[in-house]
């Protein structure tokens, strides 16, 4: 509508040509014909006075669907909508390009945007496959000056992306990285420099090059906004005194996450500066090599005692679990504890664990043992997420956690909601326990290590107890499967799991039948990933139904071929099938060794690497 | 297994009993909260939305726009009831249908969407933006 334009021009570009409002087919409207005119005037005031109304009220609505329904009542709603929509959720940074995105949303200030697909962590994938934060960060310097904070999850930044964001956006507060690569401590350096109003920045699981640049001595001097500090996966040393002296000029800091490279000694030096922290990681956990046999051990007891705050607690990087009774005086605060890479034993675990009564997420090694966990349920009652990571990974090996642990974890943690489970030995009578015991799982993730492990007493396939899961927990939404299982498990899923948006096979199912029981039978799913699993061609078209209603399918290892990938692509314009090989391998062979393909609005990606054929 | 010839009894808060295809009741349903009259429409439109997707039914998109404008021409009352019935059915496409009509009745607002042009909306909101649920 051709009055709108002048009123906006200044604010956006013209819209992308689906959204063609300029169309003659509108089947009523307010106003109709050209510009110009009293009865135009007339007409047009109060919409406008509505649409500055509209304005106020709109902000308000932070739900995704409410401001869904918002955006589609009319187009003056929309434009509305899209003005007062300050939080961006891209959930696949391919479905939709930077122009579009930036056109329609100009006031964003808070950007959330996911790359790659999860299966892409497990060596699954070469590097370098895409999911480039460089054009987006171009894209929204140009376009969106408030943007003050950016979620990035599985993307590659570059040192240069980072320099355009601290230099692009004045008021710039939050960078929150997480499984993120293609940086290094030169990229930090000029990023912590340039953004003096910065609160948060968290490097989670992302992988950092070393430089050899001391970045934190490049944090502005006088007071900062630190609020949180996340470094523990940076693999390089810093310089802890130039950390010692930020740490004591950030009043407002609260979470702290160290890496390896900072000493017990050291973590408690930034403890007694830093005793209002609530979320903390504790760096190595161990004594520097340079302390010598007869230097006095600081009070550690003391400096967690002082933090009163704290109800988070990781890092024992590299731990001597003679440290760990210092942490008896905040035990009982705890609300989530992160052991995941501490290897300690039951008997280790016990004495810290019962205290810890009201811990509600905890991660550990399975060096704890059936008997650690035996420990975890008798004290954590309300525990709602448990994760479970193997020592070692092999799949041959002898596992210390199993069935047992399992167990008595369902039978004392009834709240529990969220479960990532490592082991080498299970059983169905366990599963069906939990299944019965914890009602409120939304999150279960079961993974046998070994391939094709039945049942451990019985010799049957896990069948029943993943069917058990489906159909006694209703509030399921993610599901992970393992050990042998035949199509009847993707029987059960198909019928039960209603509500299942995100699903991971592995070495599972016996044919096609499995593959098309869930396409028919989940019509909530969202995120497939399948890896070494027996379905072919016949079971991916059985799915053209769907597609278009997920957000991704992986399937690698499978049974694919290049002219059943290439029907799926024909059938269905609006997806982008990629076929990927491993670097190495020719275009020769028909077998298609990995699909992932995904809905967009924007067609083929223009960036996408040689080992990637887009059909 | 994944039939669509299979039925399934559901019965209302005012003892009503209806027989569907499994087709058009996906989901595991709690009907006690839902009356005779409002459940009936509800399935008047999952019946329609089945059929014409499957091509059961040759009903163009402009029809299938038209007939849910129809739908949703009842009083104030009845709207309500349906929207309820439609979250609580998680019936997405209802709801939003519902929703919207709500938002424009009270506030006296007329779509001047095309149909185009909203089901690029949609597509867009739900595709790029995750617009729709979590």
């Amino acid at each position: 509508m051709a009055e709108q334009m002048s009123d906006d021009d200044e604010r956006q570009q013209s819209p992308p040509s689906d959204l063609d409002f300029t169309s003659n087919k509108a089947r009523t409207c307010i106003v109709t014909g050209s510009v110009s005119g009293h009865t135009e005037f007339q007409s047009l005031y109060p919409d406008q006075v509505l649409e500055n109304v509209l304005e106020n009220v709109l902000h308000f609505l932070t739900s995704r669907r409410d401001r869904n329904s918002a955006s589609l009542v009319c187009k003056s709603w929309y434009r509305v909508e899209a003005l007062t929509r300050s939080e961006l959720f891209i959930g696949n940074c391919y479905a939709v390009s930077p122009a579009r995105a930036t056109a329609r949303f100009t006031r964003v200030r808070a950007l959330h945007l996911k790359g790659r697909p999860r299966f892409a962590d497990f060596n699954l994938m070469p590097p370098d496959w895409g999911a480039h934060f460089n054009p987006w960060v171009l894209a929204f310097a140009k376009a969106c000056p408030w943007l003050e904070k950016v979620y990035l999850k599985r993307m590659s930044v570059t040192d240069d992306d980072l320099a355009t964001l601290a230099e692009s956006f004045l008021g710039f507060k939050e960078l929150v990285l997480v499984c993120c690569d293609g940086f290094g401590t030169s990229g930090l350096a000029i990023f912590v420099s340039k953004c003096r109003q910065l609160k948060v920045l968290d490097l989670i699981e992302s992988e950092v090059s070393d430089d050899e640049t001391d970045w934190i001595s490049c944090f502005p001097e006088g007071e900062s906004h630190l609020e949180s500090l996340i470094f523990d996966c940076v693999e390089c040393p810093i310089n802890f005194e130039a950390l010692e002296r930020l740490v004591a000029r950030s009043p407002s800091l609260k979470k702290l996450r160290l890496n390896r490279y900072v000493s017990i000694g050291q973590l408690y030096r930034l403890m007694v500066q830093a005793p209002q922290l609530t979320h903390l990681g504790t760096g190595s956990f161990s004594p520097s090599e340079v302390a010598g046999q007869g230097d006095q051990e600081p009070d550690y007891v003391t400096a967690f005692a002082a933090c009163k705050s704290l109800v988070c607690l990781s890092g024992f990087r590299e731990i001597i679990p003679d440290y760990l009774p210092a942490i008896y005086p905040i035990c009982a605060n705890l609300t989530s504890l992160n052991f995941s890479y501490a290897n300690i034993t039951a008997e280790q675990l016990k004495p810290i664990i019962s205290n810890c009564h009201k811990l509600q997420v905890f991660w550990v090694l399975d060096s704890i043992c059936d008997e650690g966990l035996q420990a975890v349920a008798a004290t954590c009652k309300e525990l709602r997420e448990l994760r479970v990571f193997p020592v070692d990974a092999r799949e041959d090996s002898d596992g210390p956690v199993s069935e047992v642990g399992f167990q008595a974890i369902s039978e004392g943690c009834r709240k529990l909601q969220s479960i990532l489970y490592f082991c080498q030995r299970m059983t169905n009578a366990a599963v069906i326990a939990m299944s019965r015991n914890c009602p409120d799982l939304v999150v279960f993730r079961l993974c046998i290590m070994g391939r094709h492990r039945p049942d451990h007493v019985t010799g049957e396939p896990m069948d029943d107890g993943f069917g058990a899961i489906v159909m006694n927990c209703k509030k399921l939404t993610r599901l992970a499967v393992s050990g042998l299982l035949t199509d009847k498990a993707f029987d059960y899923i198909g019928r039960y799991g209603k509500l299942v948006r995100t699903l991971s096979v592995a070495f599972a199912g016996d044919s096609d039948m499995a593959l098309k029981y869930v396409l028919e039978g989940c019509p909530q799913l969202q995120k497939l990933e399948i890896r070494d699993s027996p379905f072919g061609d016949a079971a991916l078209c059985s799915g053209l139904h769907h597609y278009y209603n997920m957000r991704f399918l992986w399937m690698s290892s499978c049974r694919l071929t290049h002219q059943g990938c290439q029907q799926i692509a024909r059938a269905m314009p609006r997806l982008v099938v990629e076929v990927i090989r491993s670097a190495d391998e020719e275009e020769v062979y028909d077998r298609v060794q990995t699909l992932y393909m995904y809905r967009s609005l924007e067609g083929p990606r223009n960036d996408a690497p040689k080992f990637v054929t887009i059909l | 297994m994944g039939s669509t010839s299979t039925k399934i009894k559901l019965r209302t808060s005012d003892q009503k009993v209806f027989e569907v295809e499994k087709a058009v009741a996906v989901h595991v349903i709690h009907v006690h909260s839902v009356s005779g009259d409002i459940l009936s429409k509800i399935l008047d439109y999952c019946k329609k939305h089945v059929n014409s997707a499957a091509g059961k039914e040759d009903i163009s998109p402009e029809e299938l726009y038209e007939w849910d404008a129809n739908f949703v021409k009842v009083d104030q009352n009845t709207l309500f009831d349906l929207i309820l019935a439609a979250n609580c059915l998680k019936i997405e496409s209802l709801l939003d249908l519902t929703c919207q009509t709500e938002i424009r009745t009270t506030f006296n607002i007329k779509n001047d969407y095309t149909i185009e042009a909203e089901e690029a909306v949609r597509r867009e909101n739900k595709w790029a933006f995750d617009m729709l649920g979590v």
